[in-house]
């Protein structure tokens, strides 16, 4: 007597009919989640490190001001002076009043370049600001 | 009679679809940046022209002190920088059920020399005493942690552990 050998015969497909649909959610997901614009940095500089950090809610409310280890300042995506600070920075205040501008200052600078970018800010009336660092664990 | 021509079906192939919307995605994938700006916020004040004293009593008051060999001087006692945060906890903390008026000012004030990393652990370490005496206070009463708590809760802490830092200008500054 032989044995014949039972076989199920439901199908074994994955329905990939809604795989599309899928993709589309994610793609969704992170075409919106991404930022585009990138900025070229063009200072060198090592942020310093702390522990009492608190995250910024909003990326879009975020405006950079970058010091780098030579002392060259750069706002968007170019270099400027001191002097220009209050300027540019009064501009952003007026088109986005709730800015945050957030220092991204070498760790070896000193206070004083530091409070004369503040001084400059205080007068652009941009008040928020955050001192970008790293977390130190 | 003209025999009508067959219509071909219109239809548009949708096989492929999902491997755009894959080639897309990995693309999206690959230029997104998902670090959230992380760092220790501050607000400014503003600028008034005609400045006012006020005499604060030196029980409200911290001084802490940065020079630019990166000492740190509290209330006349020279510290290590990663001992602000003791020496700050217990004088914040007691002021806990006082009013408003009367809560712990700390005042950080630099030297225009000082280097800027000195004055950053500085400052994390003023805002670190704030935020576990938060976190003590929260847990004491609601027996959770500051942020665990809803935002009712949060504001009550806040009101209770105020976050006052006040950023004195550098000496030359000042004219």
């Amino acid at each position: 007597m032989q044995f014949v050998k039972k076989r199920a015969n439901t199908k074994t497909e994955i329905p990939t009919a809604s795989m599309p649909d899928i993709i589309f959610m994610l793609l969704m997901f992170f075409m919106t989640v991404t930022t585009m614009r990138e900025v070229d940095v063009l200072v060198d500089f090592k942020l310093p490190e702390a522990k009492a950090i608190e995250k910024i809610e909003s990326k879009r409310l975020v405006s950079y001001i970058w010091v780098g280890k030579d002392k060259r300042m750069q706002i968007n995506d170019s270099l400027v002076k001191m002097e220009e600070i209050e300027n540019i920075m009064f501009k952003k205040k007026e088109s986005l009043p709730e800015v945050i501008v957030s220092l991204r200052v070498d760790q070896g600078s000193d206070m004083g370049f530091v409070t004369d970018i503040q001084q400059e800010l205080r007068k652009a009336y941009c008040l928020r600001i955050n001192y970008s660092t790293n977390v130190k664990i | 009679m003209i025999k009508k021509k067959k219509i071909p079906e219109a239809t548009i192939p949708t096989a492929s679809m999902a491997d755009i919307s894959f080639l897309l995605l990995l693309f999206f994938l690959v230029s997104t940046v998902m670090d959230v700006d992380t760092g220790l916020g501050l607000t400014l004040p503003e600028i008034v022209e005609d400045q006012i004293e006020v005499k604060i009593p030196p029980d409200r008051m911290a001084n802490v002190l940065v020079n630019e060999n990166g000492d740190v001087l509290i209330d006349g006692n020279v510290i290590p920088v990663f001992q602000i945060k003791d020496m700050l906890k217990s004088r914040i903390a007691s002021k806990n059920n006082l009013p408003k008026s009367k809560k712990m000012i700390v005042s950080l004030k630099t030297d225009r020399k000082t280097i800027y990393n000195v004055y950053i652990s500085a400052l994390d370490q003023i805002k670190l005493a704030y935020f576990e005496v938060r976190n003590e206070f929260s847990n004491g009463k609601y027996g959770k942690k500051f942020n665990d708590l809803n935002g009712e809760q949060q504001a009550d802490v806040k009101e209770v552990v105020p976050i006052i830092i006040s950023i004195a200008e550098p000496e030359s500054v000042k004219k």
